[in-house]
């Protein structure tokens, strides 16, 4: 998509669905990961089910994914999911989290929210979140697709989300192998598996604004030989270069001298 | 020029939590005399001089920092102070600093950076700025997103470098704009062992040090919301002995203690 399309639709809808970037074998080992990731959390943490977020065990959760596959890796530093990043973010973000949530059949939603709102005090003019959201099955209503509420990236603060808005959100349909980009503004939740046998996995790739501190500690999760694979633009996406958060104090030097 | 602001009254120094809450309301800033002293005061003293001098024969300081103008020899900036010493670790925790953390930014709340300024004759001073520029603007009217506690290690005096503020600038709840940064300000004038707390809407420079013979020491504790990524990479520069050792408080402030942000398998790394 054109980098002028995509960001009017992004500040038009809040979101942008890219179709089927992942097609055949790549969407296989994007899938063989994810499952690679599901043993190892059942192994090390005991469970998938984290229970402050989903009220039953039938939404698995997966933490830390790119210390599970290489194939997490790719997926997160993408040209065509950074493009989207930074369609909302510019250029200076760093890679937050990426987590799956996989719906089985009696899987419940979460609580409407926008990322933003979760963690930053209001009034909420500027995006300064994505999620990326890797859709590796078909998602559809029925099998709990994440529900949107229309428009709600504009909101500035709680009092403007209405009474009904649960009523007001509409369902994130989209083929397996897509990615959905949704800014941090934008009010959702995850929805209901009502089907009676099928899963629904979704993978979230979520970024901020450099001054946001990444919801993982990356310097202590990410396994060595991972840490050691990097480049230097990913290491200082994962927030591990000695850069800190000086890049807008660093910008007052082009201000003029006080006489 | 006009100051910025009508607030041209400056607060009188308290050790009183409630009052200093109040200045903090209405001049974004108060001054705790006598916070540290004696043998304390001493030692710490030692630790941010020896610090400096350790950097300087060592050919360790940064060329320049950003919000300095002038020669950047005549102010000199460390960094990462907290690995410097065990002494600057009761700074950064201690009890009236807490209070003041807790009661402008709630718990848990996070150290951004703990770094020392010692301005030496010729210092000309800083920019005027705002510490919480990295969020654009309009800014939260839910108050500041940081604190700074600031620790005069000398006297602080209007003719040594005292950090200069503008009373009431807070309220304005925006940065400096290029054209108002000749605003006119007023020194923070403290004795030595003084904690300064300012909020980070404060507009404040680093001031010029007039003097031929006078140095003056400050040490900044940058505390901020938790959602606010820190200065410091503390996971790569700490020393790990702060891992080991340091208090529930000490680990809640560095992010070792954690809840949202800065996880592990979706859990507190410690």
């Amino acid at each position: 998509m054109n980098t002028t399309d995509l960001k009017q639709q992004l500040t038009e809808q809040g979101f942008c669905i890219f179709p089927e970037v992942l097609t055949g074998a790549q969407l296989e080992r994007a899938r063989a990961g994810l499952q690679r990731g599901i043993e190892i959390t059942r192994q090390v943490m005991g469970s998938t089910h984290i229970p402050t977020l989903d009220p039953n065990a039938s939404s698995v959760r997966v933490n830390n994914l790119p210390a599970m596959d290489p194939v997490f890796l790719e997926l997160l530093l993408r040209p065509d999911a950074l493009q989207a990043v930074e369609a909302v973010l510019g250029s200076h973000y760093l890679i937050s989290n990426f987590t799956a949530n996989i719906a089985l059949p009696g899987a419940g939603p979460m609580n409407l929210h926008s990322d933003q709102a979760l963690v930053i005090p209001s009034p909420w003019v500027h995006p300064w979140a994505i999620n990326i959201i890797w859709c590796l099955d078909d998602i559809t209503e029925a099998n709990g697709a994440t529900r949107y509420l229309p428009g709600s990236h504009r909101y500035q603060s709680a009092d403007q989300v209405p009474e009904d808005a649960f009523q007001q959100t509409l369902p994130f349909e989209a083929p397996a192998g897509s990615f959905i980009a949704m800014e941090g503004r934008l009010w959702h939740t995850s929805g209901q598996n009502s089907t009676e046998d099928q899963q629904r996995r979704m993978m979230f790739a979520y970024y901020s604004a450099d001054f946001i501190r990444p919801q993982m500690n990356w310097s202590m999760t990410l396994p060595a030989e991972v840490q050691a694979s990097l480049d230097d633009q990913a290491r200082q996406l994962f927030g591990l270069s000695p850069a800190g958060n000086t890049r807008i104090g660093a910008e007052l030097t082009r201000l003029p001298q006080t006489p | 020029m006009t100051p910025a602001t009508s607030v041209t009254r400056t607060p009188e120094f308290t050790s009183s939590l409630e009052q200093g809450l109040s200045n903090l309301a209405e001049y974004g800033y108060t001054v705790v005399p006598g916070v540290i002293t004696g043998d304390s005061l001493k030692r710490t003293r030692d630790a941010i001089y020896r610090a400096a001098e350790d950097d300087r024969q060592r050919q360790r300081e940064l060329p320049e920092f950003a919000l300095d103008y002038g020669d950047p020899t005549t102010n000199q900036r460390i960094w990462n102070v907290l690995s410097r010493d065990p002494v600057f670790e009761d700074l950064v925790e201690h009890p009236m600093a807490m209070e003041y953390v807790r009661n402008i930014l709630r718990w848990p709340a996070l150290l951004g950076n703990l770094s020392a300024n010692i301005c030496g004759p010729g210092c000309a001073g800083g920019y005027l700025h705002a510490d919480q520029t990295f969020l654009a603007e309009p800014w939260p009217e839910a108050g500041p997103q940081g604190l700074n506690c600031a620790w005069a290690i000398d006297d602080f005096t209007d003719d040594n470098g005292a950090t200069r503020i503008v009373p009431g600038s807070h309220l304005l709840n925006r940065a400096v704009r290029p054209e108002e940064m000749a605003t006119d300000t007023v020194a923070l004038e403290a004795p030595a062992g003084s904690m300064i707390v300012f909020e980070s809407r404060l507009w404040h420079q680093t001031g010029a040090n007039t003097t031929t013979d006078k140095t003056r020491a400050g040490i900044f504790a940058w505390y901020t919301k938790t959602y606010v990524r820190t200065q410091e990479n503390w996971f790569l520069s700490l020393k790990p002995e702060i891992q080991q050792f340091g208090s529930d408080t000490m680990l809640t402030l560095l992010g070792y203690k954690s809840q949202g942000f800065g996880l592990i398998n979706g859990q507190s790394p410690r």
